[in-house]
Parts: structure tokens; C-alpha cells; sequence
């Protein structure tokens, strides 16, 4: 990633200015350019202002709204809840950081050691988030989706967040973990590939550790074709650790066999 | 397509309604969207409905050009006013007006769907890229003293530079997509796109 940064030139991501304030860009590139963006003022005022150019594009478009279509939005907002503001007495964000959907945790997130994130993976992640979403790889893919009907949408919400990051390394014993994960869901989306089998009387299964506690998030589902998940994980706090032990079967209230997976989101 | 605005109108006199006139909010916006989004931000449901009445046509309109398919379209829109209602507190007035903050939540999602249902079908994707929307948007953009400023705008534009934002914003192409319909390199259609943007910025006079 980083020497991809460094290949770009400053002024081959400013002319990028105009796709990404009609969204015309890949995500890769997006966030590429968002990096970019964080440290270039002039750069965030000048989309800022194509922006507005677009917006009107976009207004001139209107439309008379469907009948009902307003009843029913309305009454969804009555039973949503609304995210908090900011809270001024914790975070410090530079003024003008166009990026912020991009919190410091997120940005911090690495495999430590031999679980360093690779490029490569990255990319793979990518194709599977999207096979994940919409079973276009298997079948047994599109039935677990099914099955899970009521997470799906979750999923697919933390899958197509604007600041959804993935990344991608090895778990102890065998097989890779794929997390996407976003800061502005404070959620993420787990799936693994080629898991050691583990015997009938145990389970895969994931926590969250960190200052808020142990969080048991769940049992991985056994998967087909030696894929496991996707599994949504959400409530996720500042200097949370996502972990995957071996546990009994039916799940545990702690994690008891030893980390097979410990990421510092 | 036509063939209007095919040379690059140099002369200021060309650039059209806007030019000249100074910097004027959004579209039917004012300050008062803005004012009725803190407001949102704070749970008030009278401001939401009043958000809902002022911008809910132009999502569900912009929504429908990109998506085409009037239950998705619907389905997108009431996702996007029902983020606004959640993240009007991560609304920043510093950053752009209201309207772009709401058309641009609408116009993201509306590419969302679009782009996924690519990779639901690459066939699909491929029978769909065929056809040059812009005569269409023109109908669909005559109407309105508005939408009459946005006509001329766009019309002040060079062929190409026409081109490469509406099969970008109103079809929901990437500028990779485009280029390959257009027939010309990436790092033209970038440069266009980027071009087109600023001039029309400048024409429609909506500069921060």
C-alpha cells in the first residue's frame, strides 16, 4: 500500500478531484485519494466546492416522491435511533480533516507480527466482502446469507460503509481470517477460509477484548467449502482486540483455549 | 448527442447564466436546510419532516437516474433521508452546504447499488454501459429556472467533458468505466472530469 502511495504523484491524485466528487472511482482509488485529501487542505476545499456543483446536478434531477414514501421514512426515524455527536471532550480531530469517517482507531488497525497485513490480501478481501454480500462465488455462500436474513443487512450496511477497511492474515493453526471492518458502524464482518476441522465437541468462536470487557461475540458458523462466517461483530470500542479461540461446542461466557487470532482493531 | 457546446467556450460571455451573478446557495436549499439539519440532529421529528419536504424529491429524483428501477430507487432513497435522521449530528456546515452533504450521502448509496449489482452480473454490466444518457437528462433537466441554469451549464461544456460527467454522476460509471465508453485514456477522463466540474462550479456560481 505504502509504496503505491508513494508511486502516486501529488498531482496525478489532485486530478482525481472531479471523479471522487461524483463518486466515479474504484474504492481502491477512494481511498487512496481520501489519504491524500487528510493532508492536503487545498485539496479538500476544491472538492468541497465541486461538491456543490454536483449537488445541483443532482437537484435538478428532482422528482414528485412516490405515494407513502415519506409516511414510511418518518415512521422508520421514529423507532432509529440517531448517532451521538462528537464528543468534544474526548476526540481532537484537525479541524479540516476531510476524512474523519476514518476514526484514529481504525487507522491504527495492524496484524501484529507474522499477521502483518499484505496488499495482496487486501485485494482478495475485497472480492470475497463482495462474494460475502451477494453469493456470487457459491452456493452455500447465498444459503448461509439466507439463513441469516436478519444480519445480512447489518453485514452488507458494514460492507458498503464508505469507511470500511479490510484487511486480511493467517490464523494460528491454518486457514486466513478476513475482517472488513468501519469505524462509523463501529462494526466489522469476520469471515475465515480453510480453518483447521476441529472435532463435533468444538467450535470456532470470537470475542472482543478490550478496555470495555470480554465480549463473546459468537460461535462461527461451520461453513461449507471450508468457509466460515461472514459473522458481524458490533459495539466495538476504542482498543478493542478481535480474538478467535477453540471453545466446547455450545460456546463459552470467557475465552478459555488459547488465541488463535488476536488483531488489535 | 448533440453537437452544442462542442467548442471550448473560452469567451466569458459563453459561460453562461450563472456566470458573474456571485456565489448563491444550493438549488431551493438556503440556509434553511442547514438550520432544519442541526435541528435533526437534536431528535426534532417536525425538522425532519420539514428536510424530508425540501430535499426528499431531489434524492429520490438523482437516486432514480443513477438506479433506473423505481422500487430499488424508492428502497435507496428511504435509506439515504433515514442517514440523514441518524448522522445529522456529523453534519458540518464548515465543510458545504446541506445539500451537498444530503445529495452527496444519496448519490453514494445510489452508486453503492448500482456497483453491486454489477458484480452481481459482469454480463449485465456490460449490456448496460451501452447507451449515452445525456439527451435524456436533458429532457429530465427542463423544467425549472433551475434546472434551466444546470441545462446552460452543462451545455457550456466541451462534448467530452459533457459526456464524462454525466455517464459519471447521473449513470453512476467510475472514471475507468467511462473512459472505456468514451474510447479515450483514464488520465484524460480524470483531467475532464476535474475540468468539467470546476467550470461548472463556476457557471452555476455555487463556489464555497
Amino acid at each position: 500500500m505504502k509504496n503505491k502511495l508513494a508511486r502516486t504523484s501529488k498531482r496525478d491524485a489532485h486530478t482525481l478531484a472531479g471523479a471522487y466528487a461524483m463518486d466515479a472511482i474504484s474504492a481502491p482509488d477512494r481511498d487512496r485519494f481520501e489519504r491524500h485529501l487528510a493532508g492536503c487542505e487545498e485539496c479538500a476545499r476544491e472538492v468541497a466546492s465541486l461538491r456543490e456543483a454536483t449537488a445541483m446536478l443532482g437537484t435538478a434531477a428532482a422528482e414528485p416522491l412516490p405515494a407513502g414514501l415519506k409516511e414510511r421514512v418518518l415512521a422508520a426515524a421514529a423507532v432509529t435511533r440517531q448517532q451521538p455527536p462528537v464528543d468534544e471532550a474526548v476526540t481532537r480531530p484537525h479541524p479540516r480533516r476531510v476524512t474523519s469517517r476514518v476514526g484514529p482507531w481504525l487507522r491504527s488497525l495492524a496484524w501484529p507480527g507474522r499477521l502483518a497485513l499484505a496488499a495482496g490480501a487486501a485485494a482478495v478481501a475485497a472480492v470475497l466482502a463482495v462474494a460475502v454480500v451477494f453469493g456470487v462465488t457459491n452456493g452455500s455462500m447465498q444459503q448461509q446469507l439466507d439463513q441469516a436474513q436478519a444480519s445480512s443487512q447489518q453485514i452488507a450496511a458494514v460492507l458498503t460503509a464508505h469507511d470500511a477497511v479490510m484487511t486480511a492474515g493467517p490464523v494460528t493453526g491454518g486457514g486466513t481470517a478476513t475482517i472488513v471492518m468501519s469505524h462509523s458502524r463501529r462494526a466489522l464482518v469476520f469471515t475465515a477460509q480453510g480453518l483447521h476441522a476441529l472435532p463435533a465437541s468444538r467450535g470456532y468462536e470470537l470475542w472482543l477484548i478490550g478496555p470495555a470487557g470480554t465480549r463473546p461475540v459468537g460461535l462461527l458458523p461451520a461453513g461449507r467449502h471450508g468457509m466460515t462466517g461472514p459473522v458481524i461483530a458490533s459495539g466495538l470500542r476504542p482498543g478493542d482486540h478481535l480474538a478467535l479461540t477453540a471453545e466446547p461446542a455450545d460456546g463459552s461466557a470467557h475465552p478459555d483455549a488459547p488465541m488463535m487470532l488476536d488483531v488489535a482493531l | 448527442m448533440t453537437a452544442t457546446g462542442s467548442q471550448e467556450p473560452r469567451d466569458p460571455a459563453r459561460r453562461g447564466p450563472g456566470a458573474g451573478t456571485g456565489p448563491r446557495p444550493g438549488p431551493n436549499a438556503g440556509p434553511d436546510l442547514a438550520a432544519q439539519i442541526v435541528l435533526v440532529a437534536r431528535g426534532d421529528s417536525a425538522a425532519f419532516d420539514a428536510v424530508f419536504e425540501q430535499i426528499g424529491p431531489s434524492v429520490f429524483g438523482l437516486v432514480k437516474r443513477v438506479i433506473r428501477d423505481p422500487a430499488q430507487s424508492e428502497e435507496v432513497t428511504q435509506e439515504v433521508l433515514l442517514e440523514v435522521w441518524r448522522n445529522a449530528s456529523k453534519f458540518d456546515a464548515d465543510r458545504g452546504s446541506a445539500t451537498a452533504w444530503v445529495m452527496m450521502l444519496a448519490h453514494r448509496r445510489a452508486v453503492d447499488r448500482v456497483r453491486s449489482v454489477q458484480a452481481e452480473s459482469e454480463r449485465e454490466r456490460r449490456t448496460a454501459v451501452a447507451d449515452i444518457p445525456y439527451d435524456e437528462v436533458i429532457e429530465a433537466v427542463e423544467s425549472s429556472l433551475e434546472r434551466e441554469r444546470v441545462r446552460r451549464c452543462l451545455n457550456s461544456l466541451t462534448e467530452v467533458q459533457r459526456e464524462s460527467v454525466t455517464l459519471a454522476y447521473y449513470r453512476g460509471y467510475t472514471y475507468g468505466q467511462v473512459a472505456s465508453l468514451l474510447g479515450v485514456p483514464t488520465g484524460t477522463v480524470k483531467t475532464r472530469m476535474r475540468d468539467a466540474l470546476i467550470r461548472l462550479r463556476d457557471c452555476l456560481g455555487v463556489a464555497q
